[in-house]
């Protein structure tokens, strides 16, 4: 072996967790007395049906407008869970059958729905919407001006220490574009050590200390993060990683693809290495034909996987909000390819130990024709910034300004209890 | 590197990394010598098909497939498979291929993914092989301008060897109206944006919609927020509105309806589509009223696929498709903020050239001879499959795709025919450079080094002709060879960190350990800041 006496200190102190290695930007990290509340934004890619999520299952239009595998029934096998607290006396919303889990969190009280929430500009493009909403804008002028994400913006105004935002994907999600330390982590399970051992972690740092491009700069950024990162994953006396263990009761397997990210999530926050904001996705929304089977199993990933992070973080509840966002919503009338194409207003979701669960917030327009964004569909009552402006300011217990520009906050929906 | 010797301002190192997957072992003398004109002019004018080379590495490759016997209890009648297979499904047709869709009970699903890792590996051994990379790079290009996904979906899977070879490949230095049909009656594209199942009454809006924002007009050209009504777009009453709102691309979903695959749906009262996969217009459910689009009438009962065809020729001679897909051009061929000037001149040709047979060729053409190409050196990312394409080439490794190494390619951020969302893979550095992407592109330079996937002994000894030279020595070679110079920092950290003297030999002459260092001095080379780039 050609190891040198540094590399052999080093790789020694980095076991430990202690002592960073010379020309590594190692993060300082919170430890623990830093309880910030951690803020989890859910993305569910694609323009989920929320008319079909959480339905207005005995409309007389909805019924009318939809095949019977493309709504949810008020009764018989496949009926859907019942909710109490519908927004509109005269209909009984229901959630899809798939969603037993969220129906378990909606009955306990720490979730609670915002229904024809979105965007209040007319955009049926996935991309342009997508964009729109991760920098926090609702027009084509926005998006031309503001180059960031809204969480990025938020986070500014704090001091962030050691690892604060972090996407659970394979990339860093458009919500912290502009935050130069935001990190992409989708899989914790081989640790986050570069491959080739110590040496390899040597040559790259040598590699990677002196030059002044924008490579050079992810390449130090990179090793920097991992480092501080890997160095709490628990291993063996081998060096093999320990998997992670969560709470019991915890099912991530039952979330399919989409449990992996939130389980190297869980284990992140568990680290307690300063995280405040997080995002994660789910796709499989863009559901343009044969709905009914595509849309049960994404609401069942959806569910699961939301009920299984919530049971793996309950040390963490009184400081966690978890907020789903989609790009849109979808037609209220079904195509002939039995799948439903873009549309507007869509339900918003939040899970918290703080939130005033059980109900829905925000109005429902209803779906009477005249009631219908271009007469096609539901229409956009409640703007999604108010609700993400209500969630940021109940974080931090004061008004935030500047997070979403050319916004006026029209006041709480209510959202918290506390 | 001869980089010194090349008399024109675009160095031969650069434009075989940049228009290119990297130099070969004394190639880059060979364009310098010869002049970067002559070699892009050659380049832009490839014959059809593989040079014969590329064909005999097509022809040797195999790649493992196994499974299970099925469980004839469940009606899954097929034996178990254990074995080395060739890349037999690049040359079939279509129908050939869609039985494993069709007939499930006699098909393991390895076989319906089958189409897919088979298209992968020839793709990976034709950036590795090919005496026309530049024709790599544009199908690649196209690829991700007319994303599908085939890991989502087995009939796009089964599609993608016709879809590759029939549709993007011929056409990807050819005419854009040609390839924007091509794409549109192909069974890749049919089934991935869903127009397969579009019925008049209430059509399938998932093609019509991306037709306009991602193959041709660009969101840049949606003007929704601006405009209720077609009329009010502002050029609409002469005809020529300078972009498209939501009433243009419910009429377009409409004129599509109809286009769909042989797959065996029925169509009325006994009638049945036959099962072959294969493109059919189906009469009975294309919606036949008039339509309006982009300003333009469509007179209603048009003959077979007139309509369709018709809004394909408003889209592809439209000013914003023009510089919506050179702005993407010049994005991919120069840099990630395209100047604008070039971007200007690049849409003037395009739109001179509409039925130019050539018409993507030229445009290429002026780009890469642009004063702007040739300063954009270094500034943008060697993307994953090009990072791994790279290695193969400047390494003289003979590349042999495996499963292990085109997971590593995903996790690095880039999945092979199977970017997610219809936008294709995005093309900008940040994307790539996240702290998951850095690790996955290091593991991709150290993996197939050192051979960690069975995708080939990689020997750097041979390559250098020295079997022992000294540590400096060989450091200075492989950075040289993959960063296009060996800056002595680089050296050093290598060298240093490492722990060996940088004089010395790496081990004694035809030694494991002399061939492990050198192993990893070439592979740290690799995983180097300037091998990022291109």
């Amino acid at each position: 072996m050609l190891l040198s006496r540094r590399t052999l200190l080093q790789s020694a102190a980095l076991a430990s967790g202690l002592v960073p290695v010379p020309g590594l930007v190692l993060r300082a990290f919170a430890g623990p007395g830093a309880e910030k509340p951690i803020l989890i934004v859910v993305h569910l890619r694609g323009g989920a049906d929320g008319l079909n999520l959480v339905s207005p299952a005995t409309d007389p239009v909805f019924i009318a407008a939809r095949s019977t595998d493309l709504r949810v029934a008020a009764d018989g096998p496949d009926a859907g869970y019942a909710l109490a607290g519908s927004p509109d006396p005269n209909t009984e919303f229901r959630l899809h059958a798939a969603a037993g889990g969220l129906s378990e969190l909606y009955g306990s009280g720490q979730l609670a729905f915002i229904h024809a929430a979105g965007l209040t500009d007319s955009t049926r493009s996935h991309f342009v919407a997508t964009d729109m909403i991760e920098r926090g804008v609702a027009d084509a002028r926005g998006l031309t001006r503001i180059r960031d994400g809204w969480l990025t913006r938020y986070l500014a105004h704090e001091r962030a220490i050691g690892i604060a935002a972090v996407s659970a994907a394979g990339s860093v999600s458009g919500e912290l574009l502009g935050r130069a330390d935001a990190l992409a982590v989708p899989d914790l399970g081989g640790g986050l050590a570069p491959a080739g051992g110590p040496q390899a972690r040597e040559v790259l740092t040598g590699l990677y200390a002196t030059r002044r491009d924008v490579f050079t700069a992810a390449g130090r950024e990179a090793l920097g993060a991992m480092t501080t990162i890997d160095s709490h994953v628990p291993r063996d006396d081998k060096g093999a990683v320990i998997a992670y263990q969560p709470d019991p009761g915890t099912a991530y397997e039952s979330a399919a693809e989409f449990g992996r990210p939130l389980k190297a999530l869980a284990q992140l926050i568990k680290m307690d290495l300063g995280l405040e904001v997080a995002t994660v996705d789910i796709g499989g929304w863009d559901t343009h034909e044969y709905q009914a089977g595509r849309f049960k199993a994404a609401v069942g990933r959806l569910s699961n996987g939301l009920a299984a992070f919530w049971n793996d973080m309950q040390r963490y509840h009184d400081r966690m909000i978890v907020v789903t966002v989609s790009e849109f919503g979808r037609r209220l009338r079904s195509n002939r390819s039995n799948g439903t194409d873009h549309g507007r207003a869509n339900v918003m979701m939040v899970l918290g130990g703080q939130v005033d669960g059980g109900r829905f917030h925000g109005g429902w327009p209803g779906l009477a024709s005249d009631k219908l964004d271009e007469g096609v569909d539901l229409a956009v009552v409640t703007d999604y910034r108010q609700v993400l402006t209500e969630i940021l300011q109940n974080r931090v217990k004061k008004p935030v300004a500047g997070v979403f520009p050319d916004y006026a906050f029209s006041g709480d929906l209510g959202i918290f209890s506390v | 590197m001869p980089d010194s010797a090349v008399s024109s301002p675009v160095s031969a190192f650069f434009a075989l990394n940049r228009l290119g997957f990297g130099a070969r072992p004394g190639e880059a003398a060979e364009l310098a010598r010869r002049g970067f004109r002559v070699w892009l002019d050659e380049q832009l004018k490839p014959p059809p098909g593989d040079d014969p080379e590329t064909a005999q590495a097509l022809e040797d490759a195999q790649l493992r497939i196994k499974y299970a016997a099925g469980d004839p209890a469940k009606n899954q009648n097929w034996e178990a498979v254990d074995e080395m297979r060739p890349l037999g499904t690049l040359a079939q047709p279509i129908d050939a291929l869609w039985p494993t869709v069709a007939e499930r009970d006699k098909h393991d699903g390895s076989e319906r993914r089958r189409p897919l890792l088979e298209v992968i590996s020839a793709t990976l051994i034709r950036a590795v092989h090919s005496h026309y990379p530049l024709r790599e790079a544009m199908c690649n290009f196209w690829n991700d301008h007319f994303n599908v996904d085939a890991w989502d979906s087995e009939q796009v899977a089964v599609a993608l060897p016709t879809y590759d070879r029939d549709v993007i490949r011929p056409n990807c230095l050819g005419n854009f109206r040609h390839l924007l049909e091509s794409v549109a009656t192909s069974t890749a594209m049919l089934y991935y944006l869903s127009n397969h199942s579009s019925r008049a009454g209430a059509a399938n809006e998932n093609y019509g919609r991306e037709l306009f924002e991602l193959h041709t007009l660009g969101r840049q050209a949606y003007l929704n927020d601006k405009y209720d009504r077609w009329r009010d777009v502002p050029g609409a009453p002469e005809g020529r509105p300078v972009g498209y709102i939501d009433e243009d691309v419910y009429e377009s979903a409409r004129s599509f309806t109809g286009w769909t695959v042989e797959d065996g749906t029925a169509i009325d009262g006994g009638r049945k589509l036959p099962q072959t996969g294969r493109f059919a217009y189906v009469e009975n459910w294309h919606d036949g009223y008039q339509k309006r689009v982009l300003a333009a009438d469509i007179t209603e009962f048009q003959p077979a696929m007139a309509d369709g065809r018709r809004v394909l020729d408003l889209v592809a001679s439209h000013p914003a498709t023009a510089l919506f897909v050179c702005t993407k051009l010049v994005r991919r061929l120069v840099a990630d903020n395209p100047p604008a000037g070039l971007v200007e001149a690049a849409t003037r040709i395009w739109r001179d050239n509409l039925r130019a047979p050539d018409q993507i060729a030229k445009v290429v053409r002026a780009i890469a001879l642009s004063p702007e190409f040739a300063a954009s050196r270094g500034v943008k990312v060697r993307r994953p499959f090009a990072l791994v394409a790279g290695f193969a080439r400047t390494g003289g490794l003979d590349l042999m795709p495996t499963e292990p190494l085109i997971n590593t390619i995903s996790a690095a951020g880039q999945r092979l025919y199977g970017y997610p969302n219809p936008t294709g893979l995005p093309d900008n550095k940040a994307y790539f450079l996240g702290t998951n992407s850095m690790r996955a592109r290091w593991q991709l330079a150290l993996g197939l080094a050192q051979n960690s996937w069975g995708t080939g002994a990689f020997h750097p000894a041979a390559v250098m002709g020295e079997a022992a030279p000294s540590a400096r020595d060989a450091a200075a070679f492989w950075l040289a060879a993959f960063t296009g110079s060996a800056d002595p920092q680089q050296v050093a950290a290598i060298v240093d960190g490492m722990g060996l003297v940088p004089e010395q030999p790496v081990g004694p002459p035809d030694t494991p350990d002399a061939e492990k260092r050198l192993v990893l001095i070439a592979a740290y080379a690799a995983m180097s800041p300037g091998f990022q780039s291109c």
